[in-house]
């Protein structure tokens, strides 16, 4: 805490924004090595990396705290006030999506000893590139402050989407073939989820990225339209758009 | 305005020098002196009492600069050394400041994504090597590409203090790489090989008072199979250790069109008994490449062949193109199979490497397929590529330099130490990632 103090006011706006990149490369390195011990059945690996998304939630609750800190101790405003919320939300969706893999490792000891075929694993294999893709480049838009990029990530999640589509298509077929057990089945579209809901994760991420660099929020086209209904209602007729 | 400055310069004139010596003897000769020294050393120092004394603190200004001067030569000679070596290195003081940090170890301390977990176990390492620790961890990094990393962190010691701590990255991806592909050679080859061996004993031990002339010849007949298998595997590892060395060739003008066409005779039979069809697609003119005709034959044999053993058996398909790339000649062998997985694709041009060990005695074979391709097409300067997505099927794309249209130009026998060349790096440690070590 005194050692936090000395620190100057920059200093510790530096130092979130470095704990949000250094946290979120562990939380990325953790989708390829998830999906590597899903894939090889490797329970010893997936019990660490369980074990070691308790050392991301330990980091994301020091953060948490030092933006506190910045934010009853500096009393920031403007784009410093921005900066630090969007860290707080950062924080939020990159610990989440360590959970998510977390969740993946667990799945993988429910599905322990029973093969799901090349078209499933080739299909996991390939959404978790594209989650591993989307979450690199929602960090990347929050490194270099690039509101262009985080606006892109919500189409490029599309891809994401549409693999999690197939994924599901394929275990229904596998389970109506009966080549995979239904409890394997329900697993597997349980890990696909996941991987469909690290792509949103990062589509968050871009849009507070946006809200960062120039104060925009999703949100706010929808207080606009209910702004727009409530003045239909009350002085237009309704449905006279 | 004129005639007064004139006035005035007139009694200056007049006045002679002594005005301009009395601001002058305000300075005293050692004051000059320790002025200058103050500005070389940009400290204020304590008067001198006599010109000696100033000048001999202006010496030792100056000697002092100088040494300061030929110290920071020497740290800058020092720092190139540590830029030009391709390991990272960090220096920090006792308050853990970093005070020197290569380009590569910034990569890491500066990174995102992997570098920065890197960046993290420095500065943790640091942390500890400058409490006196001398400490050192493996980071894993999954990529893509994965990569192996060596992080170590050693505490300076200065006369009996703990003055910082220095550390250091080693990138030892290409290390682990060949330490496994030597680990799973030997394992591999005595699985292979221990196999038939065992089946041989035990069909011999089984003969051995047996009377019934059926079961004696049942026996006698899968003994000779299990004794072909053995020879096979022997005869397959011989053959691509005289590939390796670039021996045995002889190269000539071929076209590649003819070296397909000789594969996919061969293959012909094993696709028509697993119901798998072949779709060739290449163009009318002829290609040629510089090279081996039966060695070339034997590669695109065996990745057809290994395409239809991975098909999906009844109604794959294997589709062979050839075209013409900017210099080279590329022949693509597309399936439509199980595929490779993700964490295979770098590997499966080892020797004996197996991606599913349970299949490899259904689908034959010796494993030693693809090792001979990637040699095969190296020892001609090319190099063999593969993509593929699990369960979508597999692309092995290999890519030969055109024969060159003046052959005076080329020497025949340049062409062929050109390919030992390119071949020999791949020998000791057994084929590596696909297409290295080419041009």
């Amino acid at each position: 805490m005194t050692e936090e103090l000395r620190k100057t006011y920059h200093e510790q706006l530096e130092a979130v924004r470095e704990a949000i990149i250094r946290m979120s490369g562990l939380v990325g390195e953790t989708i390829p090595r998830g999906t590597d011990a899903l894939l090889a059945g490797d329970l010893a690996e997936a019990q660490r990396i369980i074990e070691d998304d308790d050392v991301i939630d330990a980091m994301s609750v020091d953060l948490e705290e030092s933006c506190y800190q910045l934010l009853a101790l500096q009393q920031p405003m403007a784009s410093d006030l921005r900066a630090i919320t969007t860290a707080l939300w950062m924080n939020a969706e990159i610990e989440r999506s360590g959970d998510l893999m977390a969740n993946i490792c667990q799945a993988t000891r429910r599905v322990y000893g029973s093969s799901f075929g090349p078209r499933i694993r080739g299909l996991i294999a390939q959404m978790s590139e594209e989650a591993a893709r989307l979450f690199r480049l929602a960090i990347d838009s929050y490194a270099e402050a690039n509101s262009g990029l985080a606006v892109a990530l919500d189409d490029i999640d599309d891809r994401l989407d549409e693999l999690h589509l197939d994924a599901i298509a394929a275990i229904f077929e596998g389970s109506r073939e009966q080549t995979i057990d239904m409890q394997v089945a329900v697993q597997l579209a349980l890990v696909c989820r996941f991987y469909e809901r690290i792509g949103d994760h990062a589509v968050i991420m871009g849009e507070r990225v946006r809200y960062m660099v120039d104060g925009w929020l999703p949100e706010h086209s929808g207080a606009l339209r209910a702004k727009a209904r409530e003045t239909q209602i009350g002085g237009v007729k309704p449905g006279a758009r | 305005m004129i005639a007064l400055i004139v006035v005035v310069a007139v009694i200056v004139a007049a006045a002679g020098g002594s005005i301009i010596v009395g601001v002058r003897r305000r300075h005293t000769v050692n004051q000059r002196l320790d002025r200058l020294a103050n500005r070389v050393s940009g400290v204020v120092a304590p008067a001198s009492r006599s010109p000696v004394a100033a000048v001999e603190r202006l010496e030792e200004v100056m000697e002092a600069r100088e040494a300061e001067q030929r110290l920071r030569g020497v740290e800058r000679r020092y720092e190139a050394a540590l830029e030009a070596v391709d390991w990272g290195v960090v220096v920090v003081d006792e308050s853990e400041e970093v005070v020197f940090c290569n380009l590569s170890a910034s990569w890491y301390l500066e990174g995102r994504h992997g570098e920065a977990v890197v960046g993290q176990k420095i500065d943790d390492l640091i942390h500890a090597a400058a409490h006196g620790e001398r400490v050192s961890e493996t980071v894993t990094l999954f990529g893509p590409p994965r990569r192996v990393l060596f992080v170590s962190a050693l505490p300076i010691v200065d006369s009996e203090e703990l003055s910082g701590a220095i550390a250091l990255i080693h990138d030892v991806t290409a290390m682990e790489h060949s330490n496994a592909i030597r680990r799973d050679f030997v394992s591999n080859i005595s699985h292979e090989l221990r196999t038939p061996i065992g089946a041989v004993s035990l069909l011999a031990e089984t003969l051995v008072g047996e009377h019934d002339p059926e079961v004696i010849d049942s026996l006698a007949e899968r003994l000779r199979v299990e004794a072909e298998r053995l020879a096979g595997t022997v005869q397959d590892l011989l053959e691509l250790s005289q590939i390796e060395h670039g021996g045995n060739t002889e190269f000539a003008r071929v076209v590649v069109q003819g070296v397909v066409s000789g594969a996919h005779d061969r293959v012909r039979a094993a696709a028509a008994h697993s119901e798998v069809s072949i779709e060739v697609e290449m163009p009318q003119q002829d290609l040629e490449v510089r090279g081996d005709r039966r060695q070339l034959t034997s590669a695109v044999f065996n990745l057809l062949d290994n395409a239809i053993k991975f098909s999906n058996p009844g109604g794959g398909t294997v589709g062979v193109t050839v075209r013409q790339a900017q210099a080279s000649v590329e022949v693509e062998v597309v399936d439509d199979g199980i595929g490779i997985p993700r964490q295979d694709l770098d590997r499966v041009f080892e020797r004996f490497y197996r991606v599913d060990r349970g299949r490899s005695r259904t689908s034959g074979g010796t494993g030693l397929g693809l090792s001979m391709v990637h040699h095969i097409v190296a020892n001609h300067g090319g190099r063999v590529l593969v993509t593929s997505t699990e369960g979508e099927g597999a692309t092995f794309t290999v890519d030969l330099p055109v024969a060159p249209t003046d052959i005076s130009t080329a020497v025949p026998a340049a062409t062929g130490d050109d390919a030992a060349a390119v071949a020999a790096p791949a020998a000791p440690g057994d084929s590596t990632v696909p297409g290295e070590g080419n041009p």
